[in-house]
């Protein structure tokens, strides 16, 4: 048998937006399936939550948004991640996005994008088959 | 789900997945006189089961009172007028989170988020733009800031009435000022991490105690059981929750020396209207019963005036879905009608696109609109609590008294709710709280259309959404550098030197003048903020 080691993902907020509910949620369903999930919390710099991606030899990095702060943000993060050559560490964005804004935040890195009311069995399949293999 | 199932259903014939209220009590098949049998005294009279006055909506309506506030004060400023045009009757005003946490627009950690949720507020200044042509004594206002900030908005508020010549006994409305729970509920971190926790429940203290003698017109505190509420915890739990936290604040207050009758009429909740119609009105009937009681009984008020539960309600957005958004314009209505039937002093119904962005003046109106019908077309604003002697209602409405009774003696043996929040109790009782209401729509238990029944599967929502304009958070973050550079600077340092000396070395002094002094020296809010951070030694996230 060979060991496979879980995949870590480190989830958290940016800037000052402290609505965390969903992000509570959704760490607790990915631990429940078997997820290391890293919760870096509240008011995190961009620059501190890949810090904590290099540091804790992530996956994945998934942020929360609610207030319209998401293209500013994501923005930030993706290019961090290109800077560092942490291109293969997928950027996961969930929260409360505007239809119209859910290709943007692809187009600028995102792997995928949950918004209010995704089902958790999608979520979890959705980053199953990011992060597979 | 496919058509089959659709039709399979009908063949079943349909029915809800439980009898269960949203706070877990179970709903019987019929309430008849054998489950009360009661009596309840009228409205207006103790404990105010059916209303805090005789006639109700009969002698004046709610206040239709929609939150508002984004971006720049000068835009802020034209969303209330366009809202007061249209027949909003009072002003709800939310400020930004940078502002709530005590930052200026120009800190690195605040730049992405100046102006989304609410309107940037830093200087004196920037409240005599928001209050443009707005009479300060003529419509009531509600200030949405916690302390320690609610010291410096509200201080910015009582210098443009002296400006204006008003007199400060005539200023109507409210300052939030909750210290625990204004944030987003009473969730540890983000209510602890830009500011000293036990300086946060002091400022809030010195603002009322300040407030009390100067303003009668005033409310020094809204209980934010709203923002409880929606953490996801249940019925019970807010009222219990917000109850507590307020008999902390009493107790506070009297400690000052400060005797019941002359605050505690002057304090009021803001408190949520979830979905299940009848056991939020059976709440708020209930919140009325124990505040009454516990005034009297525990605090020995003697004024009627006191003893009056006067709450804001705002429609619980947890009830709001991203999916088909329409249906959330139906789903307020009835919330909004909850509030009605319970008897709330105002409403603010939430927009039908809140899952998506702030409210565009379009869905403002709509609110307002709700309200207009429901108070004008129904005819349920007619008698006063039409839903008095109920079987239903007046059965749920002491169950819950019970529970809310028990669950507040929890909180009272472990030390009052501050304690409790402080040692993590709250925290913990919040997040199994949401696992469990996230559980329950996805097992379905909690059925939401759109979302685990009846849902589109391949839904394209076409919705108008509200967008900030691109140069607000620039143009902001310039004012701000500029207003700081062009002042006079020797009172600024001079005022923000004794807010410091105070907090170092007279931790008992009330702030709220000298923090008046600041503004009116032209101090920022996030240069005051420092001054009392730097004295604590408190340092924020970076």
């Amino acid at each position: 048998m060979v060991y496979k080691r879980r995949k870590r993902i480190v989830l958290g907020k940016v800037g000052l937006d402290a609505h965390d509910n969903g992000l509570r949620i959704v760490s607790k369903w990915l631990m429940d399936s078997g997820y290391e999930v890293i919760y870096a919390g509240l008011y995190n710099t961009p620059e501190r939550i890949v810090q904590v991606a290099i540091e804790e030899n992530a996956d994945a990095i998934g942020i929360s948004f609610l207030g319209g702060e998401h293209l500013f943000y994501t923005d930030k993060l993706a290019k961090l991640l290109k800077g560092k050559d942490m291109g293969d560490v997928k950027l996961i964005i969930g929260g409360v996005i505007p239809p119209d804004d859910v290709d943007k935040l692809k187009e600028l890195g995102a792997s995928s994008v949950f918004t209010p009311g995704t089902m958790r069995d999608t979520i979890i399949s959705i980053i199953d088959g990011i992060l597979k293999g | 789900m496919n058509k089959e199932r659709k039709f399979s259903f009908y063949l079943e014939g349909e029915r809800i997945p439980n009898f269960k209220s949203l706070s877990g009590i179970e709903y019987k098949e019929v309430y008849t006189q054998s489950d009360w049998h009661g009596e309840v005294p009228n409205p207006g009279q103790y404990p105010f089961t059916r209303g805090i006055h005789k006639d109700m909506y009969r002698g004046r309506l709610w206040t239709r009172r929609q939150q508002s506030g984004f971006g720049t004060p000068q835009q802020s400023n034209e969303r209330i007028r366009y809202l007061l045009k249209i027949g909003q009757t009072g002003i709800n005003m939310d400020v930004d989170v940078a502002t709530k946490l005590g930052l200026d627009p120009d800190h690195p950690l605040a730049q992405g988020d100046v102006g989304l949720q609410g309107t940037s507020l830093c200087t004196f200044e920037d409240m005599k733009t928001l209050y443009t042509d707005i009479p300060l004594d003529r419509v009531s206002s509600t200030l949405i800031v916690q302390p320690p900030c609610s010291a410096i908005v509200m201080a910015q508020y009582l210098l443009l009435a002296k400006e204006r010549g008003i007199p400060w006994e005539n200023l109507i409305g409210t300052i939030m000022n909750c210290a625990i729970t204004q944030f987003v509920g009473p969730t540890f971190e983000a209510t602890t991490a830009f500011f000293p926790i036990d300086l946060t429940i002091k400022i809030g203290l010195d603002v009322m105690e300040y407030l009390v003698p100067r303003t009668p017109r005033w409310n020094i505190i809204n209980i934010n059981a709203y923002n409880i509420r929606e953490t996801g915890v249940n019925a019970v739990q807010e009222a219990a929750f917000a109850i507590s936290l307020a008999a902390d604040y009493i107790k506070g207050l009297m400690d000052r020396g400060l005797e019941i009758d002359s605050f505690a009429h002057r304090m009021a909740f803001f408190s949520a209207a979830h979905i299940d119609l009848f056991e939020e009105v059976a709440k708020l009937r209930a919140m009325r019963r124990i505040w009454a009681r516990m005034l009297k009984e525990k605090f020995g008020a003697k004024s009627n005036r006191s003893m009056w539960f006067r709450t804001a309600i705002q429609t619980s957005a947890l009830a709001l879905t991203a999916q088909q958004p329409l249906n959330n314009i139906v789903r307020a209505t009835i919330q909004t009608l909850a509030a009605v039937l319970g008897g709330a002093q105002s409403i603010h119904t939430t927009g039908y696109d809140e899952a998506y962005s702030l409210p565009t003046e379009e869905s403002h109106k709509l609110s307002i609109r709700t309200q207009q019908i429901i108070a004008y077309e129904t005819k349920v604003a007619n008698s006063v609590d039409p839903l008095g002697g109920s079987y239903l209602v007046e059965t749920l409405t002491e169950q819950l008294e019970e529970q809310i009774w028990e669950l507040m003696k929890v909180i009272e043996n472990k030390g009052g709710f501050i304690q409790c929040f402080k040692e993590g109790w709250v925290e913990e009782q919040i997040n199994e709280a949401r696992y469990k209401w996230a559980n329950a729509i996805e097992t379905g238990q909690q059925p939401m259309v759109g979302v685990n029944i009846f849902r589109d599967e391949d839904e394209d929502v076409k919705i108008n959404i509200f967008r900030h304009t691109p140069d607000m958070q620039t143009t902001r973050i310039q004012y701000i550098q500029d207003y700081k550079s062009k002042r006079e600077q020797e009172p600024v340092r001079r005022a923000l030197d004794k807010i410091y000396n105070l907090v170092r070395r007279r931790p008992d002094i009330n702030l709220f003048e000298p923090i008046m002094e600041a503004v009116e020296a032209r101090a920022t809010l996030q240069e005051i903020c420092d001054a009392m951070r730097q004295a604590t030694d408190f340092v924020i996230p970076s």
